[in-house]
């Protein structure tokens, strides 16, 4: 199973440049942020699930549903503990901080969706690349995307050596939590020491294919604004002033509540 | 440090690795989507001592590539710098420890060296835990108290109780191959020590001080205090900006610190051990 959330689809969405990406998905935790009343983050909720429908990466929320629940239900529960406010409802409960918790969990989780429909439709070359057109030094945007790369390469020999010790009758899987970190330790000091044994090796081989040797370099992935990137920025541009008004006039906030 | 490939190449295969354990252990939440049960907490610490700054940088992205599987969100950039100092710390603090002349090398192979790893550990830990509890406070996203107590304890288990083991298998190599950071850089890369001993003291009050005021403020202790002495209390429990804002000296004291460490010292003693191994100089 590919452990990345990228959806290879044809949509306008995936079209985009991941500058432009980059941007909504800034606007979209500031949008996000703004409103704490839940009324107010279930219409943001809306607006991200329908760019996340446009881009038909929603079939992602199956693999993180189970996050978003608990964080939901964790988020609540914190701030019914630690907030407070003037209108008892049972027990410690009151309603200024239950819809304050249910707010803030909403915000969270609109983010974190807001976080994986920007992952579900945008290559890990176009976010290496694009920070680099940002204004990010190279050698940095390499490292990321060279990371990103390697993590599935780890992952998989290091499932490769388990799978082996288990064929020679390890347990890997009975005990509890603590148990099994123990069991897992001594099979993943081999991966490790091999995947730093490897980086003399690595820089000479980015070394001798003229890593670092000119200030400038030319890219494989072009990238270019388009009309389009400019259209939709300027319409997310549109709904962000107007959700800051609404915010400076005094909606979408939750009276009486403290912390 | 970014002109070395080696150290470029080390910041990739740290932050892999990282997020590469990392990852399989998003599953077992504390707080879901902001913190979980961590092993791989351990190599921020044996990365940062062996690597220097490859190592730190390591330990922010592949804390960052973690949060790409399912928590992307603005508690991200928290958890980029929080990880970031967990790395940066023990490389950095190691050497105030020791005097000129005494052996500084990256290991645990003596009591006063394992002692000094312990307490590096716990302070990371703590320093770690308060950046992202203190933005993620600020931002209304989980309360202070909760989220620093939790950090802090879960990223010092993991760095005292598998750390000793993995250094004692990793030094060895990471000497043998050449790339400990004190081999690769030169001493003029690095900032020099003249007030390290200040940094160091700096760093303990700003992190065990920011963890103790936030958590008095949050858990509304100063209230209870007041009410002892005589006073009546307030309305309501510390908010968020009151958090956010006492807390930003401590932050400041943090961040200068961490410029006034240095690590230069630890370089020089790399190059003096090398000289008198093979007779000559860089």
């Amino acid at each position: 199973m590919d452990p990345f959330l990228y959806l290879d689809r044809d949509t306008w969405v995936h079209r985009l440049d991941p500058r432009t990406k980059m941007f909504l998905l800034i606007g979209a935790f500031v949008l996000a942020f703004l409103f704490v009343n839940p009324l107010y983050g279930i219409g943001v909720l809306a607006i991200v699930l329908a760019f996340g429908a446009a881009a038909k990466s929603l079939v992602n929320l199956e693999r993180i549903w189970f996050i978003l629940l608990m964080i939901a239900v964790m988020t609540v529960i914190l701030w019914t503990v630690f907030g407070s406010g003037e209108t008892p409802l049972f027990w410690f409960v009151e309603r200024e901080a239950l819809l304050y918790a249910i707010g803030a969990a909403l915000r969270i989780d609109i983010m974190i969706v807001a976080g994986m429909i920007f992952l579900s439709t945008t290559r890990n070359e176009e976010i290496a690349t694009g920070l680099v057109k940002l204004g990010i030094p190279y050698r940095f945007a390499f490292a990321v995307s060279t990371a990103l790369r390697l993590v599935p390469t780890i992952a998989a020999t290091g499932s490769t050596i388990g799978q082996a010790q288990r064929s020679r009758g390890l347990d890997l899987e009975s005990g509890n939590i603590i148990q099994r970190v123990r069991k897992n330790t001594p099979l993943l000091i081999p991966v490790f020491v091999s995947t730093i044994r490897s980086t003399n090796v690595f820089s000479m081989a980015l070394e001798s294919k003229g890593f670092g040797a000119a200030r400038e370099r030319t890219y494989f992935l072009r990238l270019a604004m388009g009309r389009r990137d400019a259209v939709v920025l300027l319409v997310f541009a549109l709904v962000l002033v107007t959700a800051v008004a609404l915010r400076l006039m005094g909606y979408g906030g939750v009276e009486g509540f403290s912390r | 440090m970014w002109r070395h490939t080696q150290m470029v190449v080390l910041v990739a295969l740290s932050a892999a690795i990282y997020a590469a354990v990392l990852i399989p252990f998003k599953g077992f939440t504390i707080i879901p989507g902001f913190t979980e049960v961590r092993p791989a907490n351990v190599f921020p610490f044996v990365f940062g001592l062996l690597f220097g700054p490859a190592g730190a940088w390591g330990a922010a992205i592949g804390n960052l590539i973690g949060d790409f599987f399912g928590t992307l969100g603005p508690g991200s950039i928290a958890g980029f710098i929080g990880n970031f100092f967990l790395g940066f710390l023990p490389y950095k603090m190691w050497g105030s420890f020791f005097r000129r002349g005494e052996n500084m090398e990256q290991n645990v192979n003596s009591g006063k060296k394992l002692a000094i790893y312990i307490a590096i550990t716990i302070l990371a830990s703590v320093v770690c835990a308060i950046w992202i509890a203190w933005f993620n406070d600020l931002i209304g996203f989980v309360p202070f108290a909760a989220l620093a107590s939790i950090i802090t304890v879960n990223n010092a288990i993991a760095g005292i109780v598998l750390g000793p083991i993995l250094l004692l298998v990793l030094y060895p190599r990471v000497k043998r191959w050449g790339l400990l950071w004190t081999e690769i850089m030169a001493p003029d890369e690095v900032p020099d020590s003249r007030y390290q001993r200040l940094g160091n003291l700096l760093m303990w009050v700003g992190g065990l001080g920011a963890l103790i005021v936030g958590l008095v403020l949050g858990l509304g202790l100063y209230e209870q205090g007041f009410a002892a002495a005589g006073f009546a209390p307030g309305s309501g429990g510390a908010t968020g900006v009151a958090i956010g804002l006492a807390l930003i000296p401590f932050l400041v004291l943090i961040v200068i610190a961490s410029f006034l460490l240095g690590g230069r010292e630890q370089v020089e003693a790399a190059e003096e051990e090398m000289a008198t191994d093979t007779g000559t100089t860089r």
